[in-house]
């Protein structure tokens, strides 16, 4: 206590107050009041500093979003001939949600995801024909697209702004500086989208189109055939085996439905397929070389899993060997235009594929490649 | 882990984009601007060397570096 005292008296006398016991009485209270304010308010200070934080980025995130929204309208009125009065259907299907089935009883829900994401994709496929009758597959696909980016900004927005008012109106610390937290990312995730939108617009080829173009490289100058709905086969041949590549059919901004073109050849009991090589686009981890080609096994597809599940179960009745070449890049990169060092990466991944070919089949073999992908801007 | 966190990346500076068209008979390669309407695999201009049709072989952007 005695050096505490001290202390105060000589901090006194540095700030030229004297050492007057009032002096020192001053000192003892403020630093009293000081200590009582930290540690009655400390957090609520921390709080409203964390919500300016949050505030700030969620002004961003709606600016982002106001963006979006107002290129899926542009896009519709100028390029598809929509009529002017069109932003009240575009902020509804902005609305439009997906309720996924219950999985109380797993059962049977990977058909029930299917039928719902299906319905989900043809209602909007729908509306947009409805909106613009005289537009073409790829403006068509396009538009879908935008819109695809415009809804997830929409929803990221109001997620963070439900826990930037729920923040607001509880104090809680806990709920703010969670939000906190995550924000950098959510911001960066939704620069990225809004940066796929440049792409959509002119329906270039984005990173993710990396497996079309494997795959399309293969079918120039075949005669192509529709297994599914956007998706399109070709067979050629390396090396005394035939090759069957599947795709999405472009240049439409469409994945199509490898997964049900894969079982319908797998199936069909004259192509006799001894291997699989899927090719996709693979997102990389931070530290990692955009362009870097790597190769794995299994089923290379993202999604919800439907596709990747029945690709899966096809391939384990029949006994099929699975390869996958995949080609590192960051989220932005794989929405974005194709970068030149994924462009490059093609070449590499098709010598990689010959390899795989020569060393894990033998002459009169049947392959079947898949290029997994958005085909935004990739012919065949 | 890891797999829930992916790399976002880094912003991208405006990147001009170009379209690459090949000739697949004397196998010459041409780098062009991007025109709207270009797409992979469509049949390009003629081929300055030995007048045959190219084939628009790929699209992307790259990144300048200004010296």
């Amino acid at each position: 206590m005695w050096t505490l005292s001290l202390g105060f008296l000589q901090l006194g006398g540095l700030l030229g107050g004297g050492s007057s016991p009032v002096d020192l009485i001053v000192y003892i209270l403020l630093t009293v009041v000081s200590f009582a304010v930290v540690f009655m308010y400390g957090q609520r200070i921390q709080a409203y500093s964390a919500l300016r934080d949050v505030r700030i980025n969620l002004e961003k995130l709606q600016g982002l979003k106001d963006r979006s929204r107002k290129e899926a309208i542009d896009y519709m009125t100028t390029n598809m001939k929509a009529p002017k009065d069109v932003q009240q259907r575009v902020d509804q299907v902005l609305e439009y949600f997906t309720i996924m089935p219950v999985d109380m009883d797993p059962s049977g829900i990977v058909g029930k995801i299917e039928h719902v994401t299906n319905q989900q994709d043809d209602r909007i496929r729908a509306e947009l024909k409805s909106i613009a009758p005289q537009a073409d597959p790829v403006q068509l696909s396009v538009e879908q697209n935008i819109l695809e980016v415009a809804t997830s900004l929409n929803l990221l927005f109001k997620i963070v702004r439900h826990f930037y008012i729920q923040g607001q109106k509880t104090k809680s610390i806990y709920i703010i500086v969670q939000l906190q937290m995550i924000l950098p990312m959510v911001i960066q995730e939704a620069d990225a989208l809004t940066s796929a939108i440049e792409a959509f617009k002119l329906a270039q080829p984005i990173g993710d189109g990396l497996g079309p173009i494997v795959a399309g490289k293969l079918m120039v100058g075949k005669e192509k055939t529709t297994i599914e709905r956007e998706t399109v086969y070709a067979k050629n041949e390396y090396k005394g085996r035939s090759i069957i590549a599947l795709k999405a059919e472009g240049p439409m901004g469409t994945v199509g439905r490898p997964h049900i073109g894969v079982e319908k050849i797998l199936n069909d009991q004259t192509n006799k397929i001894s291997t699989i090589i899927m090719v996709d686009a693979a997102l990389k981890l931070e530290g990692e070389s955009t362009g870097e080609v790597a190769e794995g096994v299994g089923a290379a597809i993202g999604g919800i899993g439907t596709e990747k599940f029945r690709i899966e179960a096809a391939a384990t009745q029949k006994d099929i060997p699975m390869y996958a070449i995949v080609v590192k890049q960051s989220l932005i990169d794989a929405i974005s235009v194709m970068r030149k060092e994924i462009a490059e990466a093609t070449d590499k991944v098709v010598e990689r594929i010959h390899r795989l070919i020569e060393e894990k089949t033998k002459e009169g073999d049947t392959i079947l490649l898949v290029g997994v992908g958005n085909t935004l801007g990739v012919s065949q | 882990m890891a797999q829930m966190f992916p790399s976002i990346g880094e912003k991208r500076p405006k990147m001009p984009v170009f379209t690459i068209e090949e000739c697949p008979s004397c196998g010459t390669k041409t780098k062009r601007a991007f025109k709207f309407g270009d797409y992979v695999y469509k049949e390009g201009g003629e081929c300055a060397k030995c007048h045959a049709k190219t084939l628009i072989t790929m699209v992307y952007a790259e990144l300048i570096q200004v010296k």
